[in-house]
């Protein structure tokens, strides 16, 4: 055993291991229940979500599917695991992306740089925007729980207003802004897979590595299980509170501008918030209890769920919700045995 | 005549017994006061009787026949009133509205609002607490919604009233007030309990006392036939003697100073009250007095986890007033917190990751912003071995140490900062004598390398053996400046009853 995954692989974490494990298999029990009784096999549309995701062919569309997903489980988990919580993913994630649409547009110079400028821009955007909620409640006593969730809205309200008129493409008909040049787009690594992912991949890296060895991470850590503790030895909470969500902030800016960048390749009134990343990332966080490898695991387990689901859907005609049903089993198995609700 | 009697109550709380086979008597027409200190299962015992808990095993004896309470409506219907610590009270509400809830005069399925109104007006005149039945009570002083909570219990005719430390909130001349009313009601042919932590009230007008220690009854007096020295020993003192070998103190320079600190409640009461005082190196200076008397509040005005409302705090001739807890701690503090499990400590952590806090940015354990884990690894272990901390490893969670072993978790982090300046708030309570000789020790041996500490204990015995001065607090002032050889026990717990005068 290393000797830092032994550290941080010990009694209550070894547990929830335990408990995840366990709640994955009643959430399966619960969902083969559920499609038996109307009628199709469960075996079949297991095998179906398993090869619709995993297989060779399919993989490259899993992992495209995973990257908002794990960022956004990254944004949540960040601010979680200092016992924080941010709600307002999604306020940030569409900064974050009107950002990316109009810096390739509206800066000066070209290609590779309105990208770069693009994506950059986007993670201080979302930062910054998150760490409003955090200074809320260290200078007024708002409560972050409610700000954050708040100040999503007219985030989503503004960015909307912007796509639909000011900056709408007219040719279209469609409350959405000018097409980025294609040399601004993120570079195609394989079929639908882009350097985003890559991205993605290190930021959670960097986190994972932030987490364990860092003395940012060690606070963050200690704040998690017991803040009093924290502000006792000597850990400045104020501006600990304003950095974490700042990081938390930033990369939910920072997937806006992926997406933008790397598939939709225009900021989309809706086309961000519908397909909830924030949530789906929030649960992932959630079921880990912030911890990171934690976190990315669950994002990656439901991100292969959600893609197996449309091959349920195409090859068995199981409708694709039931990957949503179980998604919200294992959740509320994991906080009946863990009582998740404490921590919110 | 017997009122009420509790019989070998036991409550766990996990694996934490709050009450260990505690025993109360009450006769009719009595005030009982139920002395212990924080900790000691006062409030767990008055939930019991008041049927909010029920206990693992004992009895509850109700003019000398069993009863059981399941809910607290069952215990008021048997005649049981209780004035909580923290008012329960509708704000929005007017204090007739407030005194008849749950109990309303009706007249067919309506409340009978001048019935209502009429009544708490009698019982207002009849017990002598005036209030004005039409006030909106989240415009009233703390006092006055005291006098609701008892007029409540009254409305029900209770038989039996229980306070719950009724005085904390209040001024004095409010607690010379309730004290009137308390002997009327006694008077009346009803029976006080009356809990409190502070000794002068008890004297004052209790009939009988019942002190409570870790969970058990430790004796019942006739406040006639005690006094104060009896009663802070059955509080505080396992009345062993402690002794610890030490040199004659050799103090040097001023390093942790405090000047005119004073913190209000509030309510504008003055729980610290203009405290001034000195720590040299060199020295232990004990803060004596019992428990609730403004010590928990100077020492966190001392480390920084509360700004006082005048006054100013100097560390190593530095001003931190305003300052956070992490400059203090940079300007030479180290701290031993009184509440070791939810200040302390970080339950659910590695015993590394609590030993490590404070020294997590520096070398050895750092470099840059980076952590070594087998550093925190190494250094734990050293810690574990120098204190003799009985724990699986230092990968074991510290939320499974016993008190005793927590505590030496925490003191080994804060003596091996080696800083100038050490506070230690109850280091040693709930440990048994082997962890405390040792807690002591280090004590002294911190004083003997030139290191000011200042030592806040409710436990006489701990200030007496390890002090070369001796502050008493009582309400929020500070008494008495003593050097060792003029501090002993009962000129100190006179100064603890807050009897200046007879004290000398």
């Amino acid at each position: 055993m290393s000797r830092f995954s032994g550290t941080l692989l010990l009694g209550r974490e070894r547990l929830r291991v335990r408990a995840v494990a366990l709640a994955v298999g009643f959430a399966a029990l619960a969902g083969a229940a559920l499609i038996l009784a109307s009628g199709y096999d469960p075996l079949s549309a297991y095998a179906e979500i398993a090869r619709g995701s995993l297989s060779l062919a399919a993989l490259p569309d899993t992992l495209n599917w995973a990257t908002p997903l794990v960022g956004m489980a990254l944004a949540a988990a960040i601010p979680l695991r200092g016992g924080m919580v941010n709600l307002g993913g999604d306020g940030q994630l569409v900064i974050g992306g009107l950002i990316g649409a109009l810096a390739p547009l509206f800066l000066p110079g070209a290609g590779a740089f309105g990208a770069a400028a693009g994506l950059i821009l986007a993670g201080f955007g979302g930062g910054l925007y998150a760490a409003l909620a955090a200074w809320g409640e260290v200078r007024h006593g708002v409560p972050m729980l409610i700000s954050s969730l708040l100040l999503s809205y007219p985030a989503i309200g503004v960015t909307s207003y912007f796509a639909r008129f000011p900056l709408r493409d007219v040719s279209t008909g469609l409350p959405q802004t000018l097409m980025v040049p294609s040399d601004a787009r993120l570079h195609v690594l394989s079929g639908p897979l882009n350097v985003g992912s890559v991205l993605i991949a290190t930021i959670a890296l960097v986190v994972v590595f932030a987490d364990r060895r860092t003395s940012g991470g060690y606070e963050l850590r200690m704040r998690g299980k017991n803040a009093r503790f924290a502000g006792y030895g000597g850990v400045r909470l104020g501006r600990q509170a304003v950095w974490t969500m700042s990081c938390s902030g930033a990369i939910a800016g920072l997937v806006g501008a992926i997406i933008v960048l790397g598939s939709q390749f225009r900021f989309i009134d809706g086309a961000l918030v519908t397909p909830a990343y924030t949530w789906s990332g929030l649960m992932a966080a959630l079921l880990a209890n912030g911890e990171p490898v934690g976190t990315i695991a669950a994002a990656l387990f439901f991100a292969a769920l959600q893609t197996g689901g449309f091959a349920m859907q195409r090859e068995t005609s199981v409708p694709r919700v039931l990957t949503l049903v179980l998604q919200a089993i294992v959740i509320l198995f994991l906080a009946m045995r863990r009582g998740l609700g404490r921590r919110m | 005549m017997v009122e009420i009697a509790a019989v070998g109550i036991v409550k766990r709380y996990g694996g934490l017994v709050a009450n260990n086979g505690v025993s109360l008597q009450a006769e009719r027409g009595e005030i009982h006061g139920v002395m212990g200190e924080n900790g000691a299962g006062k409030t767990t015992l008055m939930s019991i009787l008041f049927g909010l808990q029920e206990p693992d095993a004992g009895e509850i004896r109700l003019r000398d026949a069993p009863v059981r309470f399941r809910s607290p409506i069952e215990a008021m219907r048997a005649g049981l009133g209780m004035v909580h610590q923290s008012f329960k009270l509708f704000g929005s509400l007017t204090v007739w509205e407030n005194i008849v809830y749950g109990a309303e005069p009706r007249r067919g399925p309506f409340v009978d609002r001048g019935a209502a109104r009429e009544r708490v007006a009698e019982l207002a005149e009849r017990h002598r607490l005036a209030v004005d039945p039409d006030a909106r009570v989240r415009d009233l002083s703390v006092g006055v919604r005291q006098r609701i909570e008892i007029l409540k219990a009254l409305h029900r005719d209770a038989r039996i009233l229980i306070l719950d430390e009724p005085t904390a909130v209040l001024t004095p001349p409010e607690r010379d007030a309730l004290f009137a009313v308390l002997k009327s009601l006694a008077s009346d042919g009803r029976t006080v309990l009356f809990v409190t932590h502070k000794l002068h009230e008890v004297t004052a007008i209790t009939d009988r006392i019942t002190i409570l220690r870790d969970g058990r009854t430790v004796v019942s007096l006739r406040t006639a036939d005690t006094d104060a020295g009896e009663i802070v020993r059955a509080m505080t003192g396992r009345n062993i003697n402690v002794t610890v070998e030490k040199r004659q103190a050799q103090p040097g320079e001023a390093l942790l100073k405090s000047v005119d600190v004073t913190i209000a409640s509030p309510s504008g009461k003055r729980v610290v009250d203009g405290v001034s005082l000195t720590v040299r190196s060199g020295e232990i200076v004990g803060i004596a007095g019992v428990a609730g008397n403004g010590q928990s509040e100077l020492v966190e005005a001392l480390v920084g986890l509360r700004t006082p409302d005048s006054g100013r705090v100097e560390i190593c001739g530095r001003d931190v007033t305003g300052a956070d807890v992490a400059t203090r701690r940079t300007a030479g503090l180290a701290y031993i917190p009184e509440d070791r499990a939810a200040v302390g400590s970080a339950s659910g952590a590695t015993a590394a990751d609590n030993l490590a806090m404070g020294f997590h940015r520096t070398a050895p354990l750092a470099s840059g912003p980076f952590v070594d884990p087998s550093a925190f690894a190494e250094r734990a272990r050293a810690l574990i071995r120098r204190f003799a901390i009985r724990i699986a490893s230092e990968r074991a969670d510290v939320g499974t140490l016993s008190g005793g072993n927590l505590q030496k978790i925490v003191a080994a982090r804060e003596l091996s900062h080696e800083a100038p300046v050490l506070i230690a708030e109850q280091p040693t309570r709930g440990l048994d004598v082997g962890a405390t000789e040792y807690i002591h020790e280090q004590l002294v041996a911190e004083r003997d390398n030139g290191r000011a500490v200042l030592l806040v204990s409710a436990e006489l015995s701990e200030i007496l053996a390890l002090s070369d001065r001796v502050l008493v607090m009582f309400e929020g002032r500070v008494l008495a400046d003593l050097p060792q050889e003029r501090a002993d026990e009962q000129s100190i717990g006179l100064l603890m009853a807050g009897r200046e005068a007879e004290a000398g």
